[in-house]
C-alpha cells in the first residue's frame, strides 16, 4: 500500500480537515486513502458475525416453515426485531454436515470443515468465512480484523476455539475478551510521543528478529509434524510483521473517534451489559472504519445468569416445558432486543454517501446448533444491506443445505468473488431475487 | 479433543480374551445387522436405488477410512433423528434398533479413535500455561499468573497434548508483557535487605464508627419522616427535609431493616473490645488489613487475635481471608483458618499473605460464607423477619498485627543466580557483564540445547541498544531476559533427532530424559540434583531413575503432577461450572468446596506416597481431609487445614471417590443433582467405559411434561425410545446408587420434590430415597454400599482407565489403540510388585515409550 502523502502533510490535512468541517467521521475518512476516497466514495463493505452458543428455543424462536416469504408471523422469540422486519432474513434448515459434536456451537460454525478429515489427527479446522472477508476487505484499515470473545471457559455452547476465527492454517485465532481490552485496542491513543513510538515500532522488528534467529536453530533436527508445529511460531512473527508494518503505516494517523466518543467501560460488566457493550463499541469501531470484519463469541452462561436465571448454559439448552424453557425463551428474547439495538445503532450512522452504516454491513446471528441437541436447521438471521440481499422475508431452505452456501453467498453479494467456502455446493440463489 | 475411548475396552478385553493380542485394526459393525438394512433399508439405498447418493448395500461393513466412517456416521445420524425410516415406511422394531444403535454408535467411536490414532508419534509442545508460570517462577522467584494468556484446555484434552497447544501472534506479545511484568517483580530491590515492618491494628474503631455514623443518619432520616407522618399533613414531606412521599417510605423501609440490628451491634459491649463478624444488611462485617502503599513486596505475616463467641458450634470457628473481589462482598480467597481458642484471644492465628509490587494491598478477614454479598443479605433478611434483627455474631476479632515483609535470602536466590558475579549496582563493565548474564540465563531457560552464538548476540544488541536509550544496567538487561521467555528454546520442549534417525524413534539424551520427568512430575524445570545427575550421565545407572522418579513425586511439586492430571482426567472443571445455592447449601462454601476439591488430589497423593493400589480411590476404610472436611463429614473433629489419613467405619459412606463431597457436587448443576451425569461419571471413569458422546439430534421426550416424578421415574422415561435407551440403560441405573448425596455431597434419605411455575411452588412431595440400580455388565445393587462394592469389583478396569490418562498426559499425545499393549505392559509390570498406583508411575518411566522421541 502506499499513500501519496508524507507525514507532515498528512498530518497538516487532518488538522485542517477537523477545522474546516464538522462532517461526521466517514465522510473525511479519505485521509489515509486520500486521492481514492475522494474518486470513488462508495462505502466498503462490513461483516459482523454474531455467535451465540447453545441454540434456541424451536418452539417459539422459527416461524413456521410453510409460512414463507414476506408476509411470514414474526415469532414470540424475536418480537423485538418487529421494527427492523424489513431489513432481515431469516434462514431455516442450513446445517454443517460434518459437525456431530452437540456443545460445539461456534467451532465449525464459520468453516463447515469436518473434524476428523485428517487421519492420524482428532482435530481439524480450516478458515472461518470472517477470515476470508478480512483478507479483502481488511487491507485499508487500521485492523485487519477484529475478535471479540468472553473471559473464561467454554460453559456457552461454543466448543474449541478461542473466538470465531480460524486463521488459513484453521488454527484458532485470539480474541479480545472483555470489553475494557476491545474499548483500549479500538480506541484508546497511544499517548507517547511520535518518535518514541517510531523506536518501539524498530525495537519490537529486532525482537522479532531475534527470536527467529532462535527459531531456525529450533527447527534443527525437528521431525516432520514438530516442524508444522514450529511453522505455528514462524506463521505468528509473520503475523506480527505484517500488523508492524500496518502499525508503521498508521502511526500518524490518530485513533478516530466517532461522536460521542465511547468511554472506558466498567470493569465488572457480566453478561447482558457486557454484550451491549460490545455491540456499541463494534458500531462505533466500524463507525471509524477502524476494521471492517468483526466476530463476536458470545458469553451465554453469564448472560442468563445476569438476566437472574439460577440455572447453567447447559442446562437452559435441554429445556423442557418449566424453568428450563422459560429461561430459555426470556434468552432468547433478550437476544432479539440486543440485536434490534444494534440495528438500530448502525442504522443511526451516516456514511460519506448520504447511506447508513447499516445499509454497507452484513450481520449474522447464529450457532451450530439448532437447539438442545439437534444440528440440523442451525438458527440464522441476516441483517444489513452490506450482501445485496432481499431482506424482509423468512426463507426455507431445502433440508440439509450447506451453511456453507450462505457464507458463499454472503462473500460474493460483497464482491468478494469466491468459487466456494468450506463444504459448499453452490449459492442460495433465493436470497438474492425477491 | 474430547476422549472417546472406553469402548474399546470391552472390545479389547473380548479380543484379549480371545487370544488375539494384537491392537484392533478396524472398526466393523457387526454383519448380524445386515439383515435390518436389507429390510428397511434396501428399498430405496440398495445398489439400484441410491436414493439421496447413499448405497447401503455396496457399503463396506468395515470402518476403516475417514470416507466409511464419516458414511455410517450419517446412517448413525439419520436413524437417531428418527429421519429414516421415513414416517409413511415400515419402522424397525425397538429391539432392533437398540441392538443396532448400540453397534453403530460403539463402532463409530472405535472407527474415530483408530483413524486419529497418532501411531504413538508425539507432536513436540509448548510450555502450556500452568507450565509456563512453575517455569517462570523456577527462573525469576517470582510467582506471575498468566492470567491473559489462553486457556490450553480449550480443546478438550490434556494440556499437554502437543497438536492441540496452538500458538498465535497474540500469544507472543503475552509470553513478552508477561515475562517482562515478573522481572520487573522479581529485580524490585536494593542492596538492602528491607526491614520488616510491623502496624498494630484495632479494626473495631473505626469500624464502630462508621456504624455509629450510618445508625445516626438511618435514625435521624427516620425521625424526619416520623415528623411528617404525624403532623397535620398540611406541608409536603420536603418542608421536614425528606424529598417526596416516595422517600418517606424508603427511609422507613431502611430504618426498619437495618437500625436495630446497627444499635445491638454496637450496644453490645464486646464490639467496644472488637469487631464482632456477622450478617449486616449490606453483607457482612469483616476486617480490612491495609498494607502501606510504599511496603516493599514479600510475604507478610498477619497475627488476628480472635475468638468464638457464646452459642458458636464447631462450624462458625472457622475465618476466611483474601484480596477485596470484584464487587462488594466478594472476596478473591486466599485460604481459611480455624480459630482454636475458644476462652480467649490470646493466641493469635498467624495467616501469610504474598503481597507484590502491582498486586492488591488489601487483605479482607471475616467469617467464612458464601463469596457473594446477596448470600449475606438473604441469611439476614431470614433472620431479622423471624427475631426482628440479624443473627448473632459468632467470632470477635480483637486486633490484627500486620509484619512484614519476610525474605528468606538477600538477594532472593532467583536473582542472584542471574547476578551470579554480583549485584546490578556495583559493576565496573557492564556490557560484559550483560552479555554473560544473558548467555547464562538463555542457558538455564533452555534446558537442553545450547543458544546459537548469533542469537546471544542479538540479544545483546539489543541490551546496548537500551543503554544507549539511557536505560540503566539493571533495567536494559530485563529486555533481552524477557526476550529469551518468549523464545522458540524455551518455549517448546524440543527433542531434536539425528538427520540419520529421522522416522524411527531414538532414545532421549540423559539431558532430555531429565526435562521431560521433571516436567511430568512438576510441571516445572528439573532441579539442582537431577540436573547434575543428567550432566554426569547417571540417569540410567540401575535404580536412578527410580530413585529420581520417587523423590520428585514425593515433593511436593508433584501436587501440579496430580492436581493436574486427576482435574482433566476426572474432568473435575464441572466442580467450577455451578454455584451452590446458598438457601440450600449453607455449609458448602467456597472454602468447603476448595477443601473438597483437595481431598480428591490428596487423597490420590496419600495412595501414591503411602504406596497404596488404585482400589483405595473405589473403596476405602479411610478418608483423606482437613479440620473443616471433616466437620462437614461429620468425623471426629481434627485440627489443622493440613490434610491427613482419618479411619471411618465400613458403614460410613465416606471413603474413596464415590464417598466424596466434590464428586457429587461435580453430578449436580448447583441445585439439584444429577443422576444421569453422576452416572455417566462413574461408567466413564470408575468402570473405563464411557458411553459414546451424546448424539445430535435425538428428539426429545415429551410424555413427562407436567407431572410431578422423581428424577427416578423421570429417567424410566429414557427407555421408552430406542435411541435414548441404548446409552440410558447403561448409564441411569449406575446413577440410581448415588441418590444418597445431595447435590453438596452430604447423606439423605429422602427427596423433596417440587414443580414451580415461575417461582411460585405449585406442587410439592417427599419421596423416600431408593438407591437401588445396576452396572451396564447387570450386576445388581440395593443400595449406595452395594453400588461401592460393585465399582470395587471393577478395580482392574479403573486402573487401566488411570493408565491411559497417565499415558496420554505424560506423552503428551490421544491415547490410541497403539498403546494398548503398553498399558497392559505397565499393569503387569506394576502388579509383579506390589501393584500400587506408585509402581504404576514408576514403570510408566522405565518404559521405552517414555524415553524415546518419536
Amino acid at each position: 500500500m502506499t499513500s501519496p502523502l508524507t507525514p507532515s502533510t498528512r498530518r497538516g490535512f487532518l488538522r485542517s480537515s477537523s477545522a474546516l468541517v464538522a462532517l461526521p467521521f466517514l465522510e473525511s475518512l479519505g485521509f489515509q486513502r486520500f486521492a481514492k476516497a475522494a474518486a470513488a466514495p462508495t462505502p466498503s463493505k462490513r461483516f459482523v458475525f454474531l455467535g451465540m452458543g447453545f441454540g434456541v428455543t424451536k418452539e417459539s424462536w422459527y416461524p413456521d416453515q410453510k409460512d414463507v416469504g414476506a408476509g411470514y408471523e414474526l415469532p414470540v422469540g424475536l418480537a423485538p426485531l418487529a421494527k427492523h422486519r424489513d431489513d432481515m432474513t431469516i434462514i431455516q434448515n442450513l446445517a454443517n454436515q460434518y459437525n456431530n459434536e452437540a456443545h460445539w456451537g461456534s467451532t465449525f460454525w464459520l468453516t463447515g470443515a469436518n473434524r476428523y478429515a485428517e487421519a492420524g489427527q482428532s482435530f481439524h479446522n480450516t478458515v472461518s468465512v470472517d477470515q476470508v472477508a478480512a483478507e479483502s476487505l481488511g487491507q485499508d484499515t487500521r485492523y485487519t480484523s477484529v475478535q471479540l470473545s468472553y473471559k473464561g471457559g467454554d460453559n456457552s455452547g461454543h466448543g474449541p476455539g478461542q473466538s470465531l476465527a480460524w486463521n488459513q492454517q484453521g488454527k484458532p485465532m485470539a480474541a479480545l475478551t472483555t470489553p475494557v481490552a476491545a474499548f483500549h485496542k479500538l480506541f484508546s491513543e497511544d499517548n507517547t510521543p511520535l518518535e518514541q513510538r517510531q523506536a518501539d515500532l524498530l525495537k519490537q522488528r529486532s525482537v522479532l528478529d531475534t527470536v527467529l534467529e532462535d527459531a531456525k536453530t529450533t527447527k534443527r533436527g525437528l521431525t516432520k509434524s514438530d516442524q508444522d508445529k514450529l511453522d505455528e511460531y514462524f506463521q505468528s512473527i509473520r503475523e506480527i510483521e505484517q500488523r508492524l508494518a500496518k502499525e508503521k503505516e498508521w502511526l500518524e494517523v490518530p485513533k478516530q473517534l466517532p461522536d460521542p466518543a465511547p468511554v472506558e467501560p466498567d470493569k465488572s460488566l457480566q453478561g447482558v451489559e457486557e454484550i451491549k457493550v460490545m455491540y456499541d463499541l463494534m458500531a462505533a469501531a466500524l463507525q471509524v472504519d477502524a476494521t471492517r470484519v468483526f466476530s463476536y463469541r458470545q458469553p451465554l452462561d453469564s448472560m442468563i445468569r445476569s438476566m437472574g436465571a439460577t440455572i447453567t448454559a447447559h442446562n437452559m439448552s435441554h429445556y423442557q416445558p418449566g424453568n428450563r424453557m422459560d429461561v430459555s425463551q426470556q434468552r432468547d428474547l433478550k437476544q432479539s432486543e440486543l440485536l434490534a439495538h444494534f440495528i438500530d445503532r448502525l442504522k443511526g450512522i451516516k456514511e460519506a454517501d448520504g447511506s447508513s452504516l447499516f445499509d454497507n454491513t452484513t450481520v449474522t446471528l447464529g450457532s451450530n446448533i439448532h437447539s438442545i441437541h439437534y444440528l440440523t436447521n442451525c438458527p440464522t438471521i441476516v441483517t444489513g444491506g452490506g450482501a445485496g440481499i432481499q431482506h424482509g422475508r423468512h426463507i426455507v431452505a431445502a433440508p440439509k443445505t450447506p451453511l456453507c452456501n450462505l457464507w458463499l453467498s454472503l462473500l460474493n453479494g460483497s464482491g468478494i468473488a469466491s468459487e466456494s467456502h468450506g463444504d459448499s455446493n453452490g449459492q442460495l440463489e433465493e436470497l438474492f431475487t425477491a | 479433543m474430547i476422549r472417546y475411548r472406553s469402548i474399546f475396552l470391552c472390545l479389547t478385553a473380548l479380543a484379549l480374551q480371545g487370544g488375539r493380542a494384537s491392537a484392533l485394526e478396524f472398526a466393523e459393525v457387526p454383519e448380524i445387522h445386515g439383515q435390518i438394512l436389507a429390510d428397511y433399508c434396501f428399498e430405496c439405498h440398495d445398489s439400484l436405488s441410491e436414493k439421496g447418493g447413499i448405497d447401503l448395500e455396496s457399503l463396506s461393513y468395515r470402518l476403516d477410512s475417514v470416507e466409511s466412517a464419516e458414511t455410517w456416521q450419517k446412517v448413525l445420524n439419520v436413524l437417531n433423528s428418527g429421519e429414516m425410516p421415513p414416517d409413511d415406511e415400515p419402522q424397525l422394531k425397538d429391539g432392533e434398533k437398540i441392538a443396532l444403535l448400540r453397534d453403530l454408535s460403539d463402532q463409530i467411536v472405535v472407527a474415530r479413535e483408530l483413524l486419529s490414532d497418532t501411531g504413538g508419534v508425539t507432536t513436540m509442545r509448548r510450555l502450556n500455561k500452568r507450565e509456563y508460570e512453575n517455569t517462570v517462577e523456577s527462573l525469576l522467584g517470582v510467582r506471575i499468573e498468566a492470567e491473559d494468556l489462553p486457556s490450553d484446555t480449550n480443546s478438550g484434552g490434556f494440556d499437554t497434548n502437543g497438536s492441540a497447544l496452538f500458538f498465535s501472534a497474540d500469544q507472543f506479545e503475552q509470553y513478552l508483557k508477561v515475562a517482562k511484568t515478573a522481572l520487573d517483580e522479581a529485580f524490585l530491590f536494593g542492596p538492602e535487605k528491607p526491614k520488616p515492618i510491623t502496624q498494630n491494628l484495632e479494626p473495631e474503631v473505626s469500624l464502630n464508627q462508621f456504624y455509629e455514623k450510618t445508625s445516626a443518619k438511618l435514625k435521624e432520616n427516620f425521625d424526619k419522616a416520623q415528623a411528617w407522618r404525624n403532623s397535620d399533613g398540611s406541608k409536603p414531606p420536603k418542608h421536614f427535609g425528606i424529598l417526596d412521599e416516595f422517600e418517606v417510605r424508603f427511609v422507613e423501609r431502611i430504618y426498619n431493616q437495618q437500625y436495630a440490628t446497627y444499635r445491638r451491634y454496637l450496644d453490645d459491649p464486646r464490639s467496644k473490645e472488637g469487631v464482632l463478624l456477622q450478617e449486616l444488611f449490606n453483607g457482612t462485617s469483616f476486617v480490612r488489613v491495609k498494607i502501606p502503599p510504599k511496603a516493599l513486596p514479600g510475604t507478610y505475616e498477619l497475627k488476628v487475635f480472635a475468638r468464638p463467641l457464646k452459642g458458636a458450634q464447631r462450624t462458625d470457628t472457622y475465618l476466611e481471608y483474601g484480596f477485596p473481589g470484584a464487587r462488594s462482598g466478594e472476596i478473591e480467597r486466599l485460604g481459611y483458618v480455624r480459630v482454636t481458642n475458644t476462652k480467649s484471644a490470646d493466641e493469635p492465628v498467624v495467616l501469610k499473605v504474598p503481597v507484590t509490587k502491582n498486586g492488591k494491598r488489601e487483605i479482607l478477614i471475616r467469617h467464612r460464607q458464601h463469596n457473594n454479598r446477596d448470600a449475606a443479605r438473604a441469611t439476614f433478611t431470614r433472620y431479622l423477619a423471624k427475631e426482628g434483627f440479624g443473627p448473632e455474631p459468632k467470632m470477635l476479632i480483637d486486633k490484627v498485627v500486620l509484619n512484614g515483609p519476610h525474605h528468606e535470602t538477600w538477594p532472593p536466590r532467583a536473582v542472584s543466580e542471574i547476578f551470579f558475579k554480583g549485584m546490578w549496582w556495583k559493576q565496573p563493565d557492564e556490557s560484559v557483564y550483560a552479555r554473560e548474564i544473558i548467555e547464562r540465563f538463555a542457558n538455564r531457560a533452555f534446558r537442553t540445547r545450547k543458544p546459537a552464538d548469533s542469537f546471544i548476540e542479538k540479544l545483546h544488541a539489543l541490551y546496548e541498544s537500551e543503554t544507549a536509550a539511557g536505560k540503566k544496567f539493571s533495567e536494559a538487561i530485563r529486555e533481552p531476559l524477557a526476550i529469551i521467555l518468549a523464545s522458540p528454546g524455551f518455549l517448546y520442549l524440543a527433542e531434536p533427532v539425528k538427520p540419520e534417525k529421522q522416522g524411527k524413534s531414538e532414545p532421549l539424551s540423559d539431558m532430555e530424559l531429565a526435562v521431560r520427568l521433571s516436567y511430568f512430575l512438576w510441571s516445572a524445570p528439573p532441579d539442582q540434583a537431577l540436573l547434575e545427575a543428567a550432566k554426569a550421565g547417571d540417569l540410567r545407572e540401575p535404580g536412578a531413575l527410580r530413585r529420581h522418579t520417587g523423590r520428585l513425586l514425593d515433593d511436593r511439586r508433584s501436587d501440579a503432577f496430580i492436581s493436574a492430571l486427576a482435574h482433566q482426567w476426572l474432568h473435575m472443571e464441572r466442580l467450577d461450572f455451578f454455584q451452590f445455592d446458598d438457601r440450600l447449601f449453607p455449609e458448602f462454601d467456597d472454602s468447603v468446596k476448595e477443601s473438597a476439591r483437595s481431598e480428591v488430589f490428596e487423597t490420590i497423593r496419600h495412595v501414591i506416597s503411602k504406596r497404596r493400589p488404585p482400589i483405595d480411590l473405589l473403596n476405602a476404610n479411610y478418608v483423606v481431609a482437613n479440620d473443616l472436611l471433616a466437620d462437614y463429614y461429620g468425623l471426629p473433629p481434627v485440627e489443622g487445614g493440613h490434610f491427613r489419613k482419618i479411619p471411618v467405619p465400613d458403614d460410613s459412606p465416606r471413603g474413596g471417590f464415590l464417598g466424596m463431597a466434590a464428586i457429587h457436587a461435580m453430578g449436580s448443576d448447583g441445585n439439584h443433582s444429577s443422576l444421569v451425569e453422576r452416572g455417566v461419571w462413574v461408567t466413564r471413569y470408575l468402570l473405563n467405559d464411557p458411553p459414546p458422546p451424546a448424539p445430535p439430534n435425538v428428539p426429545q421426550l415429551s410424555r413427562v411434561r407436567g407431572k410431578l416424578l422423581s428424577p427416578r421415574e423421570e429417567l424410566a422415561a429414557h427407555m421408552e425410545e430406542a435411541q435414548c435407551a441404548q446409552c440410558h440403560q447403561r448409564i441411569d441405573p449406575v446413577g440410581y446408587g448415588m441418590e444418597n448425596f445431595d447435590p453438596a455431597g452430604q447423606w439423605r434419605e429422602v427427596l423433596h420434590l417440587e414443580q414451580k411455575q415461575g417461582r411460585r411452588v405449585v406442587k410439592k412431595k417427599t419421596v423416600e430415597v431408593d438407591a437401588s440400580g445396576s452396572l451396564p455388565d447387570g450386576s445388581a445393587f440395593k443400595d449406595f454400599y452395594g453400588l461401592r462394592k460393585q465399582v470395587a469389583k471393577h478395580d482392574e478396569a479403573f486402573t487401566r482407565g488411570f493408565l491411559e490418562a497417565l499415558i496420554e498426559y505424560g506423552l503428551g499425545r490421544p491415547y490410541g489403540f497403539s498403546d494398548e499393549s503398553l498399558r497392559e505392559r505397565l499393569l503387569k509390570r506394576a502388579n509383579t510388585a506390589d501393584g500400587s498406583m506408585r509402581e504404576l508411575i514408576l514403570a510408566f518411566v522405565d518404559s521405552e515409550p517414555f524415553q524415546l522421541k518419536k
